[in-house]
């Protein structure tokens, strides 16, 4: 389906022993089934768990051609693994999701679909349209989900419904064009990505995709990340 | 023009005009009902209603917020044949 394309996914990790070989599996499986050239970049920031281990096994199963290593030293933070992925990306596209199993694998076809329907610039999985959805999520997260987006789509109004989501696919120049215009960390990164988007002018679409909480692994979502969010939504409301 | 100054803005305009109707600085002559009932209290209707707005807006988000108990049980079972085949080629999981 994917024609001459070559398509790069970045997965940052740190401390995803168990999640990173299903995760690579369920990536290579889509791949393989729909005859796309691939190839995943684990940027694993020296886990304390082992996971370049794993990942290092993975690389003998599915070859060095497929699976590339770029570790880094210590615990860098989520942007600048980005930065330091692209860099090896040999992909003309680049696939951003995270390696605890949030985001399912299957929704690339669709968002490679929409991608060459329209040619467009980027594409954003949306837990909040269609027929996206979450699973393992109380009352009080939905609310607070939603609460926060809300009061980002009314400051930003950046004209996509999942801000905050980090499922997606980009043309690998606009990646590097959004990222070295980028100023924020952590979760507001993912939303200042999109703005920029907005603000350059590049197209945009979305596809539903589901979000399955970690399986494996703890959840860091806390007051912290909440007082973080509002920090950052207020630096790009005046920013951007 | 970022959106805080687009913001800051709309909200200078419109509160311009709004002072002008309510202290008349303009040559116009409203309704007295209106000059003397609905301009007093026009800010705190339109706060209320963004606020009610909002409440509407983000309960109805959460309402219709779709869980997805399908895409779980599908992840399930393709974790343990991920982890089955892994195990079968050498990979070291629990
Ligand atoms: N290389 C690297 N990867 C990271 C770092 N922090 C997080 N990650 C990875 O980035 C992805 C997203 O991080 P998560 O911890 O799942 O963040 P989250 O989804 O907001 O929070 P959870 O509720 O914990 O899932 C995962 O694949 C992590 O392993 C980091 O500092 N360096
Ligand atoms: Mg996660």
């Amino acid at each position: 389906m994917a024609g001459q394309h070559k398509y790069s996914v970045l997965l940052p990790t740190y401390n995803e022993r168990e999640n990173l070989p299903v995760i690579v599996w369920l990536l290579t499986k889509t791949f393989q089934e729909n005859n796309i050239d691939y190839e995943i970049i684990v940027i694993d920031d020296n886990s304390p768990d082992g996971t370049l281990e794993i990942a290092k096994q993975l690389q003998k199963i599915y070859g060095e051609d497929r699976i590339l290593l770029r570790p880094r030293a210590g615990k860098l933070g989520l942007g600048t693994a980005y930065v330091h992925g692209i860099q090896h990306a040999t992909g003309d596209f680049i696939f951003i999701l995270d390696a605890d199993m949030s985001h399912h694998p299957k929704f690339m076809t669709e968002m490679i679909r929409l991608q060459q329907a329209k040619n467009l610039d980027v594409v954003t999985g949306t837990r909040y349209a269609g027929n996206g959805g979450v699973y393992g999520w109380d009352l009080k997260r939905k609310v607070i989900s939603r609460g926060a987006n809300f009061l980002a789509t009314v400051l930003l109004r950046p004209g996509v419904s999942d801000l905050t989501g980090s499922f997606r696919l980009y043309k690998k120049e606009v990646l590097a064009k959004l990222i070295s215009s980028c100023i924020s960390k952590g979760y507001v990164f993912q939303m200042e990505m999109m703005v920029r988007a907005r603000q350059f002018n590049f197209t945009i679409g979305e596809v539903p995709i589901t979000f399955v909480d970690r399986v494996f692994g703890d959840s860091k979502m806390g007051a912290m990340e909440i007082v973080g969010f509002a920090k950052g939504l207020l630096q790009l409301f005046v920013a951007v | 023009m970022t959106r805080a100054t687009e913001a800051a803005t709309f909200f200078g305009i419109t509160a311009t005009l709004y002072l002008a109707l309510l202290f008349q600085w303009l040559p116009i002559t409203l309704p007295k009902t209106v000059q003397e009932f609905t301009l007093p209290v026009l800010p705190w209707w339109a706060l209320v209603t963004f606020g009610a707005y909002s409440l509407g807006n983000i309960g109805y988000h959460v309402l219709t917020f779709r869980d997805c108990p399908e895409a779980y049980d599908e992840l399930q079972v393709q974790i343990s044949q991920a982890q089955n085949d892994l195990r079968s080629k050498g990979v070291s999981i629990k």
